[in-house]
């Protein structure tokens, strides 16, 4: 049976608090609530099938994405070029963990898609409807995750 | 020590690298399972394997079930580095072979302990 409810708030901000914590540092934490408009440069997606189904997602501007790529690939000083290809593959792995760990927030046995990454937003099934959003700010810039689940 | 990454992700790998260097491994990559079975075959066994579970063309578990078929590999020490957290697929990798199991996000010293643990890193001599 699939179960339909979803992840509060509070479990998604503490997901993504721990995830933006351990892999891109602690001095400049994540600020709850919206950062201003958001001009979403790249997002990624991951569904989860099975017990629960859902999507999770996060929508970041380019410029912050870029500064996620660098972190992760342990660039130093905002100096290095990154490439379209290493930017899909840092945010595909940031959605992965967020979504991993969402997942294991909810009914199992579930599966774990691999991510989709798009420059823009990425496309979402028709039959979703957003369960959970979190607004937050990294570096006085907005970005947003949120949690769809299928109607 | 030889360290073999297997993640699809080339941040993971890097994250990874960083962490294990700084430990003392010399570290080989690998995007999926088959590339890093490719490795093995090709004679580059290291001692130990981080592994994710889900990649394409070869997940983690397979991988692990390839390695433990094989008599020549039983030496190498695997870890399942991972977001999947749900309590069966942690015993299924562990009944297939894997010697730990570490859930992303991790901290460099977490995966310092299990590898502290598994006799692979020395432990820190206190002052």
């Amino acid at each position: 049976m699939t179960v339909l409810s979803a992840p509060s708030l509070t479990d998604v901000q503490m997901v993504v608090d721990e995830v933006w914590g351990t892999f891109l540092g602690t001095e400049e934490p994540l600020v709850p609530g919206p950062a201003g408009d958001l001009e979403v440069g790249w997002s990624a997606a991951v569904s989860i099938t099975g017990e629960w189904r859902g999507l999770v997602s996060v929508e970041l501007p380019g410029p912050m994405a870029a500064e996620v790529t660098r972190r992760m690939l342990g660039l130093v000083d905002g100096l290095d070029p990154t490439s379209d290809e290493d930017v899909a593959d840092a945010v595909g792995e940031l959605v992965n963990m967020i979504g991993g760990n969402v997942k294991s927030l909810m009914p199992g046995p579930s599966t774990l898609s691999l991510p989709v990454v798009a420059a823009g937003r990425v496309a979402r099934p028709s039959d979703v409807v957003e369960a959970c959003r979190l607004d937050a700010g990294w570096g006085g810039a907005p970005l947003v995750v949120s949690v769809h689940v299928h109607a | 020590m030889d360290a073999l990454i297997i993640d699809d992700s080339r941040a993971m790998r890097s994250i990874l690298r960083r962490t294990v260097t700084e430990l003392g491994f010399e570290t080989l990559e690998a995007g999926n399972g088959q590339e890093a079975l490719d490795h093995l075959e090709a004679g580059r066994v290291p001692d130990l394997c981080l592994i994710d579970w889900n990649m394409p063309v070869m997940d983690g578990y397979t991988f692990i079930t390839r390695v433990r078929a094989n008599p020549d590999w039983r030496g190498i020490t695997l870890m399942m580095v991972t977001t999947e957290s749900e309590h069966g697929q942690i015993v299924r990798a562990l009944a297939a072979g894997a010697h730990e199991y570490v859930i992303k996000p991790f901290t460099p010293d977490a995966i310092a302990e299990k590898l502290e643990l598994l006799g692979l890193v020395a432990k820190p001599v206190p002052a």
